[in-house]
């Protein structure tokens, strides 16, 4: 590793949950500067719960474990957010609140005006930039979220099942967000359920199932045997070509959301013990 | 406008005389913490915890009239919300939800009030407390009520932008590391001042319609955020002046409506309208969306 750039993330050998049993243990790897790490497993894998603890909503135990820790450095992609379609206020408004970790309390200024509406173009939303943000399709909301992540900047973008219920146009649109922003340096970890996504853009692979099961080149990883072994307890429903099924697909995007909530609520919970 | 002739005719001179222009200018006071703090009430869905902190502060009013008549009122009612936002916050991170924790501070404080008024004889009647004494208050009253607004709107105003991305997704502000639960608690300090500053002079339920009637009269009228908080301001500034004026004219015909009611009654016409209004151009948009 001496010779790659400084990894954005660096975790090694660690465990993660909230406070009681650890959900996630075993896991090692890194994330370097422009590089897509897709974060595959099974519905209770751990997933959300690395996602958390890497934004310091959950607790690890860890050896190593460096992630960025300025405000705003961290960008979030939430699979699903519960937002009042009636609240007043515009797309650009949405975005702009992405810059309030880096402003603090600062008014923003012709910058961060920039910046914003770079962060609308590069989601391709720029026409619809003063249109109400409950008035957005689903799969355009979602791109304002992704603009709302970019305005602050960050150097590591965490997307939680960026793809989900996306349209074709708007997931050839997402593509092509994340490969600009490799190519400008921007480290990325993408939970995605689907594997020629994973393979499209992301460069390596980190596969979970409550233990971390492998975490190698991405074409290493999504061999037939490793995803046996991650999704043990799916493997009749597995194609051998595909590696992934219909109906095993359509349980883990309804429960995924459910995942992201159990979350939020059992953090409370720790949080109040 | 509601009654076109006479107050075209004489719209100002009432309120040259100061017992009218003091209550006038608090109103004013208060229209501006309805666009802001109001604002961030409506947005944040916190009327019912208004409502909570509104009828906490009514027992604090009853024990300062007691202790210290009406220089008593105002330390009364702070020390009322301080305790008040302590007991909601300790409630609702004891896992009671938070409308059955608002219910409990409601009823618990609401009740104490009523049983300290009863006790306490020559200390004020439980309606000066509910509708205030809006045309007895003082300059002093005026300015330490104005002070409370202007610290309040101030806190808002101030992390308006934070407070904006919290009230929209505040499990989205948590991610992005924003101090969420400070934010909250800002906002209802905020929210305390106000409702203590109105609380005192134009009594609980002008204070609670200030902090509420405004600003969703604003949301039925506009479709920005900016819109609305202009509009809520104006909405309160116009309503509060209409009511007092209405105060004066039927006290002339002889009537002696109690002033705080009346000008919440204002409002409350005030928002009727801007919702059939409201209504009315969102059907005549629908129309229009349907044509095109």
């Amino acid at each position: 590793m001496s010779t790659a750039p400084e990894a954005v993330v660096e975790i090694a050998d660690a465990a993660f949950g909230y406070g009681g049993a650890p959900v996630l243990t075993g896991v090692g790897f890194t994330v370097l500067p422009g590089e897509a790490v897709a974060l595959i497993g099974p519905n209770g894998a751990g997933k959300s719960t690395l996602l958390a603890g890497i934004l310091g909503l959950a607790e690890h135990d860890a050896r190593t474990f460096r992630v960025p820790e300025g405000r705003g450095e961290i960008g979030v992609l939430p699979q699903s957010s519960e937002i009042d379609p009636a609240f007043p206020v515009t797309l650009e408004q949405v975005v702009a609140m992405g810059r309030t970790p880096r402003l603090g309390l600062r008014w923003p200024g012709r910058s961060d005006r920039r910046i914003v509406a770079d962060a609308i173009e590069a989601v391709g939303l720029t026409p619809q930039r003063r249109t109400r943000f409950g008035d957005l399709s689903g799969g355009q909301r979602q791109r304002g979220l992704l603009a709302r992540a970019l305005a602050s900047e960050p150097r590591l973008l965490l997307l939680d099942e960026p793809f989900n219920g996306l349209d074709q146009g708007s997931r050839d649109a997402l593509l092509e967000t994340i490969r600009t922003l490799k190519s400008r340096g921007v480290a990325l970890l993408i939970t995605t359920h689907d594997l020629d996504l994973a393979r499209a853009v992301c460069d390596r692979t980190l596969l979970v199932n409550q233990q971390q099961i492998a975490f190698d080149d991405t074409d290493c990883v999504l061999t037939l045997e490793r995803v046996e072994a991650a999704f043990a307890s799916h493997v009749i429903e597995i194609d051998g070509h595909t590696l992934t099924t219909t109906a095993h697909h359509e349980s883990e995007h309804s429960a995924h959301h459910r995942l992201l909530q159990d979350d939020d609520a059992e953090r409370d919970r720790a949080q109040h013990r | 406008m509601t009654a076109p002739l006479a107050l075209v005719l004489d719209p100002f001179t009432p309120f040259a005389v100061p017992f009218l222009l003091r209550p006038l200018l608090l109103l004013l006071a208060l229209a501006v913490a309805a666009g802001t703090v109001g604002m961030l009430v409506h947005l944040r869905r916190l009327e019912f915890s208004a409502d909570g902190l509104t009828h906490a502060v009514f027992p604090g009013l009853a024990i300062g009239a007691a202790l210290g008549g009406a220089a008593g009122l105002l330390p009364g009612a702070l020390g009322a919300a301080l305790v008040a936002a302590v007991v909601l916050a300790l409630l609702s991170r004891r896992g009671q939800p938070r409308d059955t924790a608002v219910a409990i501070v409601l009823t618990t404080f609401f009740s104490v009030g009523i049983v300290l008024v009863s006790l306490s004889e020559g200390a004020g009647s439980v309606s000066d407390f509910f509708f205030g004494r809006l045309l007895t208050i003082t300059w002093a009253d005026l300015w330490v009520g104005v002070a409370l607004v202007a610290v309040g709107v101030g806190l808002v105003v101030a992390t308006a932008r934070p407070q904006l991305f919290a009230a929209f997704d505040p499990a989205g502000a948590r991610r992005a590391g924003l101090p969420v639960l400070g934010l909250e608690t800002l906002g209802t300090v905020a929210v305390a001042l106000v409702v203590v500053a109105a609380s005192a002079s134009v009594g609980t339920l002008l204070a609670l319609a200030v902090v509420i009637v405004p600003a969703a009269a604003a949301r039925a009228l506009t479709r920005s955020l900016r819109a609305a908080a202009v509009v809520a301001v104006a909405f309160g500034a116009v309503t509060g002046w209409l009511g007092l004026w209405a105060v004066v004219q039927l006290a002339e015909a002889g009537v002696d409506a109690a002033p705080g009611a009346t000008v919440a009654l204002a409002m409350i016409a005030g928002y009727l309208v801007a919702l059939a209004a409201g209504a009315l151009r969102g059907r005549v948009r629908g129309r229009a969306a349907v044509a095109a």
